[in-house]
């Protein structure tokens, strides 16, 4: 008797909640302007997720340090231990020396705790290469769910399926990202590089290109301080592109352009001048 | 007045006293509570307390509620430290866990391990007393079968009837066939026919020359089985002495002796 | 030894007779099961985030088992009036303490045990290679970390009242230093005195757990730990383990068993 009463209580408690909330949420959504197509995960999690979504990145770096890696106490005492050097490998950064001097954080032991504690870690610097790299993927998924809008997670995740030759899949990853960005010129530019070296097709890689150039314009021109590195490398792979199909004017008109933004100018000026060269010479039209 | 008379009835104690060294002594024992509250002093439990129990006795402990009774088995036990005084078994200071070897308890509440059968729990018991396993094994059948528990020695504890703790609890407690045995209310909770058990087991103790040390509120069992009894009230001994003696001085029962003792007035009727 | 042997028996009975390993170890291998059957961008291949978390579902059962096994000896055996049939043998409260230490820790080594089988299997089944030196080093290391983890709720259960709040401050202190115990030194010595003289005694006073977590090293396919340095890290829990269960015998041994 006490157990249905208690049950009819609870019933009628649970319809009264769930009236209310009927009741409520219109009112509620106004007020907070939510889109409706918000995830849940977005609801429950609110920002925080931006916080996993970046512990889950940076797992992928560990990954792809085999576990030798800084902890946040390292990285508070040392700041040059910034950049993360999967993305520091997309973007052709990777075996850089300023990009390995942020991971000799371990110094000299300070005492014999420290020294026997070594012998239980990880305290040899490796790169995870080859299939190997496969390891890292995971961690950057779930970092996309958890934060869609975070883009450089496709941008690197891309780099790394081409590299184990899952090109579908990353095509797949980088288009999701665009539905979530679709702003994003920095993966119109992986995208553009995935049809161009894996894909082998440079007429869709450049119309690609020239759309992230098109999205950069939109985005960063008037900026106080725009994004020129994304730049150069667009720039730069639409140069290389119409050298390597024989369009030397074109390419040369790219060149300039990312001579303009290059931290190499004088590299990009070399390159300008042996197309000029060959532009000039009698065989070319 | 009721000082003096029990004064006079303490010194009615000619307890036997066979030659020979006694298998409980207790000299001055006082076990003293700090208070609770603030402010409070400390309660003192047990007050000067001498007891002598002879080998071969069936000795009552008796008093009411709060006496000091349970606070003197726990010194007895090692549970408890005495504030002063001191307490031996078998000539054995009951600060050193030795002292123990040769006694079985039954405790007033009986809990064991829920999740061990009969037959575990006893074994466990066994090993600690250092008996060998074929004894162990032998013991176990014996004892399982005086309490009636052979048929249910694989049940574990926990789906036991307050009956049948009770039971496994004696036979707990004469796992090393105890040359003393320390029983705290042993009946309580017992039918009529576990309450016979028990009788008979002390009897039979008794006569293989144990020496029994129970605590009791039940006095006509009391008067039954007991070659001599100590009253205890409000942490000092009362009186002590054969239960006949004390039956022949006062020409009464057991249970006025006690009534008396502990200044218990019945309420006049209007 | 005997005596210690039996408590420690018990110990061990109760464990397997409780619904908690059986729980822990479902659980952890139906989490491990379920992510082992997720694909990731098609990849049938991609097997270490699926042995990262199965060890660290492994780690938490095990600090879970330890803790709370551990922590209900004692209270329990004085809540459940169980102390008292078993001191009036010729049983000395240090016994108890060491019976209850060695049950505690025999049992969390069976569910370690377990754990790590199912570890093992799940590890080479997918990649076809049996490190077996560096599992049974992870292994063994783990087990000597939880017996100083033991000992300190042991030591616990016989200082705090209430068991909950031992396993808690346990728990708390346990994964205190796992996280942040090797790192102490550090932030010492960006505090200013005497903070930076505190943090750096605490640094040099606690055990430091982290030591006897390999994981890492399983994870990512490194070399076993050199044998001295395992010895002398399981020689240093072990004197850990000692002062933490001689300060629990000192609050003991004088303990009144009744309130």
């Amino acid at each position: 008797m006490r157990t249905s009463r208690a049950i009819l209580v609870l019933l009628l408690l649970l319809s009264a909640t769930f009236t209310l909330a009927t009741v409520l949420q219109p009112q509620a959504a106004r007020s907070t302007a939510h889109s409706p197509s918000d995830s849940p995960l977005n609801l429950f999690m609110g920002d925080s997720r931006r916080m996993f979504a970046n512990h889950f990145y940076v797992k992928a770096d560990v990954y792809f340090h085999s576990g030798f890696y800084p902890s946040i106490f390292d990285q508070a005492r040392d700041s040059e231990v910034k950049e993360n050097h999967i993305a520091a490998a997309q973007q052709g950064k990777e075996d850089k020396p300023e990009q390995e001097e942020g991971m000799n954080f371990l110094g000299e032991p300070k005492d014999w705790i420290d020294r026997m504690g070594r012998h239980f870690r990880i305290t040899e610097h490796t790169h995870l290469g080859g299939e190997n790299a496969r390891e890292i993927l995971p961690w950057l998924k779930i970092s996309a769910v958890l934060d869609p809008q975070r883009i450089e997670t496709y941008t690197v995740a891309s780099y790394w399926l081409r590299g184990i030759g899952k090109t579908d899949e990353a095509e797949q990853f980088l288009r999701q990202g665009l539905r979530a960005n679709p702003n994003s010129y920095q993966i119109l530019h992986e995208l553009g590089r995935l049809l161009y070296e894996n894909r082998h097709d440079p007429a869709r890689a450049r119309n690609i290109w020239m759309q992230a150039l098109r999205r950069w314009r939109e985005t960063q021109q008037g900026l106080k301080e725009p994004d020129e590195g994304s730049l150069e490398r667009i720039t730069g792979d639409l140069a290389k592109l119409e050298e390597r199909e024989g369009h030397y004017a074109d390419a040369i008109k790219w060149f300039e352009l990312t001579r303009l933004h290059s931290p190499n100018p004088d590299d990009v000026q070399k390159r300008i001048d042996s197309l000029r060269l060959k532009l000039a010479a009698p065989e070319h039209p | 007045m009721m000082k003096a008379k029990s004064a006079s009835l303490t010194s009615m104690d000619s307890a036997r006293d066979p030659e020979g060294s006694a298998v409980i002594q207790i000299q001055k024992l006082c076990v003293e509570y700090a208070g609770r509250g603030f402010g409070q002093g400390p309660t003192l439990a047990v007050k000067d307390l001498d007891l002598r129990i002879g080998q071969g006795e069936v000795f009552g402990f008796l008093g009411p509620n709060g006496a000091g009774k349970t606070s003197t088995m726990q010194v007895l036990l090692g549970f408890r430290e005495a504030t002063r005084g001191e307490a031996f078994l078998f000539g054995v200071n009951v600060r050193q866990p030795i002292a123990r070897q040769r006694i079985g308890y039954l405790p007033e509440l009986t809990y064991y391990y829920k999740f061990l059968t009969a037959e575990e729990l006893l074994r466990f018991y066994a090993t600690i007393f250092k008996i060998p396993r074929s004894e162990t094994e032998r013991r176990i059948d014996a004892l399982l079968d005086l309490v009636d528990l052979g048929s249910v020695r694989k049940r574990r504890i926990r789906d036991f009837s307050k009956g049948m703790q009770q039971r496994i609890g004696l036979a707990q407690a004469l796992i090393n066939n105890p040359d003393l045995l320390i029983l705290d209310e042993p009946t309580s909770g017992l039918d009529p026919l576990g309450r016979m058990k028990v009788r008979e087991i002390i009897q039979r103790l008794k006569n293989e020359g144990k020496t029994v040390f129970f605590s009791s509120h039940e006095l006509g069992e009391v008067e039954t089985v007991c070659d001599r009894i100590a009253i205890i009230h409000q942490g000092e001994l009362r009186v002590a002495g054969r239960v006949g003696d004390l039956v022949a001085k006062y020409h009464t029962d057991l249970e006025k002796i006690f009534l008396q003792i502990v200044g218990y007035r019945a309420e006049s009727s209007s | 030894m005997n005596t210690i042997s039996a408590l420690a028996g018990v110990v061990i009975k109760e464990l397997y007779r409780r619904k908690d390993f059986y729980v822990l170890f479902v659980l952890t291998a139906l989490i491990t099961v379920l992510m082992g059957m997720m694909r990731f961008f098609n990849d049938a291949k991609i097997i270490g985030y699926v042995k990262e978390i199965c060890l660290m579902l492994v780690s938490i059962s095990a600090l879970v088992i330890a803790i709370t096994t551990a922590a209900r000896q004692i209270p329990a055996e004085r809540e459940n009036r169980t102390i008292f049939p078993l001191l009036a043998k010729p049983v000395t409260r240090g016994q108890v303490l060491v019976g209850k230490f060695l049950g505690s820790w025999l049992a969390t080594g069976i569910a370690l045990v377990v754990f790590y089988l199912f570890f093992g299997i799940l590890s080479g089944s997918h990649e076809n290679r049996w490190p077996v030196l560096i599992f049974l080093e992870a292994f063994w290391l783990q087990w000597m970390m939880l017996s100083v983890v033991i000992a300190l709720v042991v030591f616990g259960s016989v200082t705090f009242s209430a068991p909950s709040a031992n396993i808690t401050i346990c728990m708390i202190v346990v994964l205190g230093i796992l996280t942040v115990g090797e790192h102490l030194n550090q932030v010492a010595m960006q505090q200013n005195q005497p903070v930076g003289s505190i943090i750096s005694m605490i640094y040099f006073l606690i055990p430091h757990l982290e030591w006897f977590d390999i994981h890492k090293l399983v994870l990512f396919n490194q070399p076993p730990v050199p044998w001295v340095y395992c010895l002398l890290a399981s020689l240093y829990a072990l004197g850990y383990t000692a002062v933490f269960l001689f300060a629990a015998w000192l609050a003991f041994r004088h303990k009144p068993l009744t309130a």
